[in-house]
């Protein structure tokens, strides 16, 4: 007749450290879940990550510049700023994109933007084969409650020749390329 | 037999270790301290600044206190919403030696308008980039604001904090320090 239990040393002692054990997984797998999400802050960026500019030359006559608004970041639509270099007569920086509208306790309503901003500056007359240095200026926060000074950043464009397509974009910083990009 | 035993080991081992690993990434996530340079506290300690009124303060005026340097700005929302709570500390804890500092990153008309509006009732220094430099120095690495420094009756830095600091935590902190 088989006897479908075997019995390995003495049951007492051996049910003991199976409570042992399994108690000891259950409080490692709830610890690990437990630091997983932590309600610490994520690590907060420097401007020119969380604010990063670009800018290329679309035309003879025409910049076009991006901010890409990092996740849990926003910028004030009011601050942002352009200007070239050499100075152009005239440049014109036309009505900026609008923003998401905030109530702010001591400024009132204020615009921000968030994700990534596109804002063409036409030239006041065409500079085909020139070199500008284009300065922005942009100020802005983190959703978790921090904000930073007025933040610039410039990059330098040489203009198409009339008639020729758009230029290669130009990061202010660019990223270093790894593993993780 | 010995196999069952040695199973339920291993399992309690990797259930160790996901303990650990556990308590070490949780730390690390958590947002760490900003750390101060070496001669950062000196150099807060030396500080000299022109409050609201344009007269000159020095930060060690106030040695012998439990200080907390707050770098702010009226341009930053919520530096501006942690203030009245500060005000109420410095209410509080004053007599019992906590005296508040703000270090204004901001022109002194924008920040005499600001202070008269909450009823302010400590310093409100104006600093330049300066005072954003010094921050960095302090552990600021990513010169944000609001950022405070609690230095203790002797002007050693004690805790530093980048983002709002709530009354809880500062009321933890400042009555061991009293």
């Amino acid at each position: 007749m088989a006897s479908p239990n075997i019995s390995t040393g003495s049951p007492a002692k051996r049910s003991h450290l199976d409570w042992v054990a399994r108690a000891l997984v259950g409080v490692g797998i709830s610890m690990v879940l437990a630091s997983g999400p932590s309600a610490a802050d994520p690590k907060l960026l420097p401007p020119e990550q969380a604010f990063r500019f670009s800018a290329r030359a679309l035309n003879d006559r025409t910049l076009e510049a991006r901010f890409a608004v990092a996740d849990g970041y926003y910028l004030y639509r009011e601050k942002l700023k352009f200007a070239v270099e050499p100075e152009i007569a005239g440049l014109a920086v036309p009505p900026l994109p609008p923003g998401k509208v905030k109530e702010d306790q001591f400024f009132g309503k204020v615009e921000t933007y968030r994700g990534d901003v596109v804002v063409k500056l036409p030239l006041p007359m065409p500079a085909g084969g020139q070199s500008l240095v284009l300065t922005a200026d942009s100020q802005g926060c983190a959703d978790v409650g921090v904000c930073y000074p007025v933040n610039r950043q410039k990059v330098t464009l040489v203009l198409p020749a009339t008639g020729k397509g758009p230029g290669a974009v130009v990061e202010a910083h660019p990223r270093k390329k790894s593993w993780f990009n | 037999m010995r196999r069952a035993w040695l199973h339920w080991m291993v399992i309690a081992a990797v259930g160790i270790l996901g303990l650990a690993a556990g308590i070490y990434f949780g730390v690390e996530r958590e947002s760490p301290t900003p750390k101060p340079e070496p001669m950062a506290a000196a150099a807060l300690n030396g500080l000299a600044l022109p409050d609201a009124e344009g007269k000159e303060q020095r930060i060690d005026q106030w040695r012998g206190k439990v200080v907390i340097v707050n770098f702010w700005a009226t341009w930053c929302a919520p530096c501006r919403e942690e203030m009245p709570e500060f005000i109420k500390s410095q209410n509080e804890l004053g007599p019992k030696g906590l005296q508040i500092v703000g270090i204004a990153v901001d022109q002194a008309d924008k920040v005499r308008q600001f202070a008269a509006e909450i009823g302010l009732n400590y310093p409100a220094l104006v600093g330049g980039f300066g005072a954003m430099e010094l921050s960095r120095t302090l552990g600021n690495t990513v010169m944000a604001l609001p950022f405070t420094v609690i230095l203790d009756r002797k002007g050693a830095i004690a805790h530093t904090q980048l983002g709002v600091l709530k009354p809880d935590k500062l009321n933890a902190i400042v009555k061991q320090l009293l």
